[in-house]
């Protein structure tokens, strides 16, 4: 896989998700007969169809549910990856991209706000590695947060992707041949791409300002169990 | 990379003049914060092939200085990537890779607490570069303070206090300093209530509420508010007193009465205090410590205590008392020779007088009288006797009022001391010499009558100098001999060797001797072999010429 990360092409990128394995985040929220079932998950796009039902099957024998479910999640699985692979093949973007992530999410009782930059070109990013380390550092103990940390950045830099995979043919229909080392102005390549000049260029530190600190920290709290009622019925309103 | 030299002298200003030391591992010697090194540029290479504007030498250089700097701030935690990524501007996953990188060579993180728990989440916004300490770091552990040992590994002040304050008080365990000196200190600076000057040694306190006034006040009726005379109870303040009291001189007959007491009654305060009146226990206490021979005494007074009942013991410990107190006839020099007759009676009395020497030498905590008396046995008679007159000599060549006192007080020896040094000595080594027994006769009765009543003629202190330089002088004649035995060893370890080098010198002349014989031994054979190989030749020479071969040809050969 790293092959393919070359930085030193300055061809367009084929799509993919930009990390070091390409995995394809899968989200399920599947309800029948007042069972809802909600999950989110990684896939390997390239493993052979016949394992989604294989999965589906499994899960829901693991989690005894009922086996209505196990078409419906088999379907949904299958729906988001042949999704995915409709953007296969095509020119992803040019030069550098490098993105600001935002956080921000609630795993059980354990709620979650961050802010970092990722670099879209770096196909050695590892979202899972990341989001261990994090827990790590931060000493979260929910062995569940890890992984959706890890699932929401690669949610994100998916739908990245698949913009990018529109703007890059838009740019390629306006100006040919214009590509390589200088970067895409943010408002063409779509999404909110730094800028990078203004960032890495040599009149500037790559040591932020004291007062972006806090912006870009992780900010973890721990609600308690009422808190999480509280704020689940929330939710529940306003998806109605 | 120019603004890269700026940003880290910048950065680096802060290390700069405390000059830090930090550990890094010995296998990342090759770090310097001027150079990237070819070990980084291989473990990094997206930085050094120029392929993004987001990946340069430069960006490296100033992740990697931040996050070291970063970590130096506080050795002694672990440094978190979470921690460095909210400061540094780039892609996280990059960031990650040099953290790793710098983690894995010891960089950051080397010697830090491996505590996964030991995270700092949130840092305050002052935190930087430049930071500054606020509470206990990390690394220290706030204990029980040392000083609660202090009691106990002193239990001679805890002591004091308690015979002093008369309570019969006992300390809990683990006191702390405070617990134990804090009631001292306070009374050092009791203060009167009334007119706020200093209580001095007594004052009155109220039994209701410890209100204190001084002695003036309450005789004046200056009770106070509320107070009344009967509520006031009189205390006497033994801390106060130290030298600037006037209740710390001590007259001749004072300190005689004390050293009786103390003879008395031992080491019971209380009764000495009873005893001697005029001063107070503290005092008491202070002034036996501060004679030269207070050890003596109390040491004797513990044999004492030992052997109960021992009057053989009792006098030769009197003798040692009146020794340097009550000793008026010769002074200082005589001083110590009645000492030594002392111990010469003693040592009639006792045993070989080696013996006693070598008990005196284990006993290190022995006063200065008795090193001396050590000392002066240690050397020969007539040298402590030449060493005290010297001594004395030149005590009344510095003062003039000592001379006077010993010329008067020398009835014994009947020229003055100064006058006549060289006949003083002539006559005390002939005493010395001869061991006088009337002389050792004499003394104990002298002791107990004659003594008593002039001994407050020569004063202690002189007493006292005189009694060092003798010391002093016997320790100059004892070290004077240890030089000479030293000297001797020296002189026979070189004979010695000087023997040992000639040995070895005879052995290699033997051996070249045998060499010239086996040399003589072969030199006749050689030459019978000379002589056997000539006459071949001449021989093969002869057959040549009669077989016609031309002469010439061998004729130089022939001639050598």
């Amino acid at each position: 896989m790293k092959s393919s990360a070359s930085p030193h092409s300055k061809a367009p990128f084929k799509f993919r998700i930009p990390t070091a394995e390409n995995l394809v985040p899968i989200r399920l929220d599947i309800e029948i007969d007042g069972q809802r079932f909600k999950d989110a998950f990684t896939w390997n796009p390239s493993d052979p169809d016949s394992e989604v039902v294989v999965f589906a099957k499994r899960t829901v024998k693991d989690l005894k549910l009922p086996p209505a479910f196990i078409t419906q999640i088999a379907q949904s699985i299958q729906s988001q990856l042949t999704e995915f692979r409709s953007f296969e093949g095509q020119d992803m973007y040019t030069g550098e991209k490098i993105i600001p992530i935002k956080l921000d999410l609630r795993v059980n009782n354990t709620l979650i706000k961050d802010q970092f930059l990722w670099d879209l070109n770096n196909y050695e990013s590892d979202p899972e590695e990341f989001s261990r380390t994090l827990c790590k550092d931060l000493g979260i103990e929910d062995p569940e947060v890890g992984p959706a940390i890890a699932f929401a950045i690669r949610e994100q830099l998916y739908e990245i992707a698949v913009q990018n995979v529109a703007s890059a043919r838009e740019s390629r229909m306006s100006k040919k041949g214009r590509r390589g080392f200088e970067h895409v102005p943010v408002s063409k390549t779509g999404g909110a791409s730094v800028d990078l000049v203004k960032l890495f260029g040599h009149r500037s530190s790559v040591v932020r300002k004291r007062k972006d600190w806090d912006i870009y920290e992780p900010i973890v709290d721990l609600l308690s169990n009422e808190e999480v009622d509280a704020l689940e019925a929330k939710e529940e309103r306003t998806a109605r | 990379m120019e603004t890269s030299q700026r940003e880290t002298s910048y950065r680096r200003v802060p290390d700069e003049p405390e000059l830090d030391l930090y550990t890094i591992p010995s296998h990342s010697s090759w770090f310097s914060w001027d150079e990237i090194h070819e070990t980084e540029k291989l473990a990094l290479k997206e930085f050094f092939d120029g392929s993004s504007i987001s990946r340069t030498p430069r960006i490296y250089k100033e992740y990697r200085d931040f996050i070291i700097n970063k970590y130096r701030e506080e050795p002694s935690s672990r440094l978190t990537f979470t921690e460095i990524r909210k400061s540094l501007v780039g892609d996280v996953n990059l960031l990650h890779k040099v953290f790793i990188f710098l983690e894995t060579w010891g960089l950051i993180n080397f010697g830090a607490t491996s505590d996964d728990n030991d995270f700092t989440e949130v840092e305050d916004g002052e935190s930087s570069i430049i930071k500054i300490e606020e509470g206990v770091p990390n690394g220290i552990r706030v204990g029980a303070t040392p000083n609660s040992v202090k009691p106990i590994s002193a239990p001679p002040a805890v002591e004091d206090g308690a015979i002093v304050n008369g309570s019969g008080f006992k300390l809990p365990p683990l006191t702390s300093y405070s617990d134990v000196f804090s009631d001292l200190l306070k009374q050092k600076i009791l203060a009167c209530g009334n007119c706020g000057q200093h209580c001095g040694s007594r004052y009155h306190q109220c039994a209701k509420d410890g209100y204190l006034i001084c002695k003036n006040c309450f005789n004046d009726g200056n009770y106070g508010e509320q107070r009344l005379s009967e509520d006031f109870e009189l205390k006497t303040n033994e801390f106060v007193e130290d030298s600037s009291n006037p209740g710390a001189v001590w007259t001749e007959a004072e300190t005689l009465l004390l050293l009786e007491s103390v003879l008395k009654h031992g080491d019971d305060w209380e009764l000495v205090a009873q005893n001697v009146q005029t001063k107070t226990k503290l005092d008491c206490i202070l002034k036996l410590v501060e004679l030269p021979f207070g050890d003596s005494l109390l040491c004797s007074e513990a044999q004492r205590n030992e052997v109960s009942g021992s009057t053989n013991n009792l006098t030769s410990e009197k003798e040692i008392t009146d020794a340097p107190t009550n000793n008026q006839e010769i002074a200082g020099s005589e001083d110590q020779c009645t000492k030594d007759i002392n111990e010469d009676k003693d040592e009639e009395n006792q045993g070989p007088p080696k013996r006693q020497c070598t008990a005196y030498v284990q006993d290190t905590s022995s006063s200065l009288m008795k090193q001396v008396a050590l000392i002066s046995s240690m050397v020969g008679q007539h040298i402590m006797a030449a060493a005290a007159t010297a001594s004395v000599t030149a005590l009344c060549d510095e003062n003039l009022h000592p001379k006077e006192i010993f010329d008067d007080q020398d009835f014994f020896v009947p020229n003055g001391l100064c006058s006549a040094a060289s006949t003083t000595t002539n006559h005390e080594i002939e005493r010395i010499l001869n061991n006088d027994d009337s002389v050792a006769k004499e003394r104990p009765p002298q002791s107990g009558d004659v003594m008593a009543e002039d001994k407050d003629d020569i004063p202690l202190i002189l007493r006292v100098r005189a009694a060092i330089a003798t010391a002093l002088g016997a320790a100059a004649a004892r070290s004077k001999l240890l030089a000479d035995q030293e000297e001797r060893e020296m002189e026979y370890l070189l004979a010695i060797m000087i023997e040992t080098q000639m040995k070895k010198m005879q052995r290699k002349i033997k051996h070249f001797e045998d060499l010239e014989l086996i040399m003589e031994t072969e030199c006749p054979v050689i030459e019978e072999l000379e002589d056997k190989l000539l006459m071949e030749r001449v021989s093969v020479l002869q057959s040549a010429f009669d077989l016609g071969i031309s002469r010439w040809k061998d004729y130089p050969s022939v001639r050598s």
